[in-house]
């Protein structure tokens, strides 16, 4: 019963977050310079045409009119016409959503066990020069900014080695496998500038959960030291990773802005630019939307993730 | 030396406007090539041909047929849509299917496509088009003069958000183009003018001949008249075309175009030096990364694109003509042109006659750095030690260096400039006055695309009803000298006010104009034959690979 309690008020609270961020990012538009006529047609272009176009797309009405007509159709699930590419916006945001998740699974997938292997490494052999030479990696890699090693991996290992193709997009009727592969050169940017972080956080787990008692009680036990770190240790070490990465997801999911352009992925990122770029509301409206009940439900899925698996937490969320 | 013969030979091809330009050329004042580009204004069509006159490319027509041509461009930035189109992407996706009346080719000016010949009346106010027969669409149909109607008047209907209605806003009106017969069009301007094939051609980008029942869905079928058509299009990723086995003229030598659209143009020199494309836009960024590769070239046209430096007239401190010619007076164009832009650009001279111009007077003395006299003028003025003010500009291509140069020039005469750069659509607001530090600041620079001639340049930005007119210029000799100018008929009689306007703009000084711009593509040294205009067309139809 609490638990349904629990997620109605988080449903809610999910909802009103939503129509928040809609009401913002129409404010946002208004105060952006030019108008989508004017943005559409170019600067050259002759001031009547730009106002007849602004009055064909409904841009001329005041702006609690053009808001209203949105979201009266937005709460039935129509998101409308985007101006820029006079098609409807759902299929395209929803194509965003996949290849933002395809880059995103991939990024996850290189980076779970190289961060948390890494941690657990460094955690285990605390204060030795393998733990300090995985931090030392982790927070030099951290630093360098996506575009950059972006940019490096693409000259070395899509220019010099031709071991990756230089685009993100796998052609037309791709499997699965090689719809990964041309990922895995996006993906590893994100994934070293994240390792680090990941990997000091599993680490910082370890060493708590090393120095528990209930860690003592099982070495006194007689366990061997292997189950100690994987039923004891781990179990309770990876907790804030867990509940870090779920966070992370909203970010890997609309945050990826220069690695897809860099790799020319139409992801979420890329189409909330843009949208922005062309003063195309609708389409800004609906990525932004998704984006933000990506972030708000990963936050969520975080938290419950680390109520599961933190009995201290669990016992809070159920009385 | 031309002989006689030859001259008397050309007189007998047309009347009197024709034989001033004759005898401009038995008197070595205009250039082979520039008679044969002026035949083709007046609608000598077969001249050029005459005179072993080929396209460029037309030698290569022998080359090798097939192949995929693979090309990289940036994102349109909306639903592709000759009507509406207003970015260079789209424009060379365009130009795979597309066709014009004429092509304004950057080396050998107007060649006719769907037009085979033009002529005006005396007035040059009614200009009549001759259509080329038996030319069909892609999906079948006949081309009439009932399309070609119907796709200007589109174009100058405010209604149908066409993106080309300030290029013929004041010469030609809804109701203006008119079916003659069949294979014949005629087009009723609303003032004389000598230059309006160029209106009909490619300079003009939206002009491509489409169905008159046109419904605005490029994208579902790219109907059009050219030597490729569709094969697939997904919206953001990229299209790919096939040769159109009935098109009218010499079918294309490559198979396949595949166009991939790019988002960052590091991956697209990146992804050509792969080997994973064949021709991209160029940058001057890009073009250091194959400085001196065998494997690329870099192919450029002269164009008369430029970044326009505007100095308000109506405002201090350039309320005073001297003002605005000493700080003018101190840029070493020279040194810009070397410098900033890599010497693919040739000197300017404060006015929108661009050298490339059969019309421009080139005798006009060309202005110099000197600081001297920037600092003696600055003293008639009651400033010898200079003044401070603004420069707002937009961040775009070069523009934030120029910018940077100009304050640097400027300094030597006491000129103290501020930098104010903005985003490319802050700097251009609105676009109306009131609301656009593009066309309300104090000084600024806008970056022009090229044109086939001076005409919307000199109206726009210098006219002082023109809406791009960001100098605030107001001047009623130089509106009566445009005048002068729609009207004359002849290159002579254009020269002569050409001449006069270029004068009164340096005396004046309300822009200035340092540099005319190359336009280039970088291309894979495997492919021959790739074409393209200033303004973003790219003709792939004779490419072959070596």
């Amino acid at each position: 019963m609490a638990v349904v309690r629990h997620l109605t008020a988080r449903a809610g609270s999910l909802l009103l977050t939503l129509w928040l961020v809609s009401i913002l990012v129409f404010w946002a538009g208004q105060v952006l310079p030019g108008d989508v006529g004017r943005v559409m047609l170019g600067p050259f272009a002759d001031a009547q045409a730009v106002a007849e176009l602004n009055r064909r797309l409904g841009a001329d009405q005041p702006i609690l009119v053009q808001y209203w007509h949105w979201f009266s159709k937005a709460i039935t699930g129509d998101f409308g016409d985007s101006l820029a590419m006079r098609a409807p916006v759902a299929p395209f945001v929803l194509e965003s959503i996949r290849k933002s998740s395809a880059l995103a699974g991939v990024i996850l997938v290189l980076l779970v066990p190289l961060g948390v292997g890494a941690g657990v490494i460094a955690g285990l052999n605390a204060g030795r020069l393998v733990d300090r030479l995985i931090v030392l990696s982790g927070v030099s890699l951290a630093i360098v900014p996506d575009f950059v090693s972006g940019l490096l991996l693409l000259i070395v290992f899509g220019l010099w080695l031709s071991w990756f193709p230089i685009n993100g997009v796998a052609p037309d009727g791709a499997g699965f496998w090689t719809n990964g592969y041309y990922l895995i050169l996006p993906a590893l940017p994100l994934v070293l500038n994240l390792a680090g972080y990941i990997a000091r956080m599993t680490r910082a787990g370890v060493i708590e959960a090393m120095a528990a008692d209930y860690t003592r009680t099982a070495v006194l036990k007689g366990l061997d030291r292997r189950e100690v770190v994987v039923r004891h240790v781990l179990r309770n070490a990876l907790t804030p990773t867990i509940a870090v990465l779920a966070t992370q997801s909203g970010y890997l999911l609309g945050g990826l802005v220069v690695i897809e352009a860099l790799f020319g992925i139409q992801g979420l990122g890329n189409l909330v630019l843009n949208a922005a770029r062309g003063r195309d509301f609708p389409m800004l409206e609906a990525g932004v939307l998704v984006m933000a009940a990506i972030f708000v439900l990963s936050a969520a899925v975080g938290d419950l993730l680390q109520a599961l698996l933190d009995p201290r937490q669990r016992r809070r969320v159920s009385s | 030396m031309t002989k006689r013969s030859d001259i008397d030979a050309l007189r007998a091809q047309s009347g009197d406007i024709w034989n001033v330009a004759v005898d401009e050329y038995a008197g070595g004042y205009l250039k082979r090539r520039d008679l044969l580009k002026y035949a083709a204004l007046i609608g000598l069509t077969g001249f050029a041909a005459s005179q072993g006159l080929g396209f460029p490319g037309r030698a290569l027509a022998a080359g090798k047929a097939g192949g995929t041509v693979r090309v990289g461009l940036g994102q349109p930035t909306k639903a592709i849509d000759p009507v509406s189109v207003t970015d260079p992407a789209s424009i060379g996706v365009i130009s795979q299917v597309g066709e014009y009346l004429i092509l304004d080719d950057p080396k050998d000016g107007l060649q006719p496509k769907l037009a085979l010949s033009w002529e005006a009346d005396e007035t040059a106010k009614r200009w009549t088009f001759k259509l080329r027969p038996g030319v069909k669409f892609h999906d079948g149909r006949t081309v009439t003069a009932g399309d070609v109607v119907a796709s200007f008047e589109r174009l100058v209907d405010p209604a149908s958000g066409s993106s080309a209605l300030s290029a013929y806003k004041g010469i030609l009106s809804k109701g203006g183009a008119k079916v003659v017969d069949d294979e014949t069009v005629a087009f009723d301007l609303d003032g004389p003018n000598s230059n309006f094939p160029f209106y009909v051609s490619s300079d003009v980008y939206n002009a491509v001949i489409l169905p008159a029942d046109y419904a605005g869905d490029f994208e579902k079928n790219f109907n059009g008249t050219g030597p490729f058509k569709l094969e697939s299009f997904r919206a953001k990723q990229g299209a790919s075309f096939v040769r159109n086995t009935d098109y009218w003229g010499d079918k294309a030598l490559p198979d396949r175009i595949e166009i991939k659209f790019f988002d960052d143009e590091q991956a697209q020199v990146l992804a050509l030096q792969a080997g994973q494309l064949d021709v991209i836009p160029s940058t001057p960024r890009l073009e250091l990364s194959i400085d001196g590769n065998p494997n690329f070239k870099l192919l450029s046209v002269q164009a008369s694109s430029h970044d326009q430096v505007h100095l308000r007239t109506d405002q201090a401190p350039f309320t005073d003509k001297r003002i605005r010619r000493a700080l003018a007076l101190t840029i070493d164009r020279e040194a810009v042109v070397k410098g900033l832009l890599k010497a693919r650009a040739i000197v300017g001279n404060d006015t929108p006659f661009a050298p490339i111009f059969p019309s421009a007077d080139t005798s006009v003395p060309q202005r110099k750095q000197d600081i001297a006299e920037a600092k003696r003028l600055l003293g008639e003025d009651g400033v010898p030690n200079g003044f401070p003010v603004t420069l707002t500009t937009e961040r775009a291509y070069d523009i934030p260096d120029y910018a940077v140069l100009i304050q640097n020039f400027a300094k030597k005469a006491g000129i103290d400039i501020k930098l104010n750069v903005l985003p490319q659509d802050a700097y251009y607001g609105s676009a109306t006055f009131g609301s656009s530090p593009w066309l309300d600041s104090n000084l600024g620079i806008t970056d022009f695309g090229h044109r086939g001639t001076p005409d919307i340049f000199l109206n726009a930005t210098l006219k002082s009803s023109g809406a791009w007119n960001a100098a605030h210029f107001n001047d009623p000799a130089y509106d009566a000298l445009l005048l002068d100018y729609g009207k004359a008929r002849d290159l002579q009689a254009q020269r002569l006010v050409a001449g006069k306007i270029q004068t009164l703009l340096l005396d004046e000084t309300p822009l200035i104009i340092s540099y005319f711009s190359q336009y280039s593509r970088i291309v894979s040294s495997k492919v021959e034959g790739v074409r393209f205009t200033a303004i973003s067309h790219l003709l792939l139809d004779r490419v072959s690979f070596v």
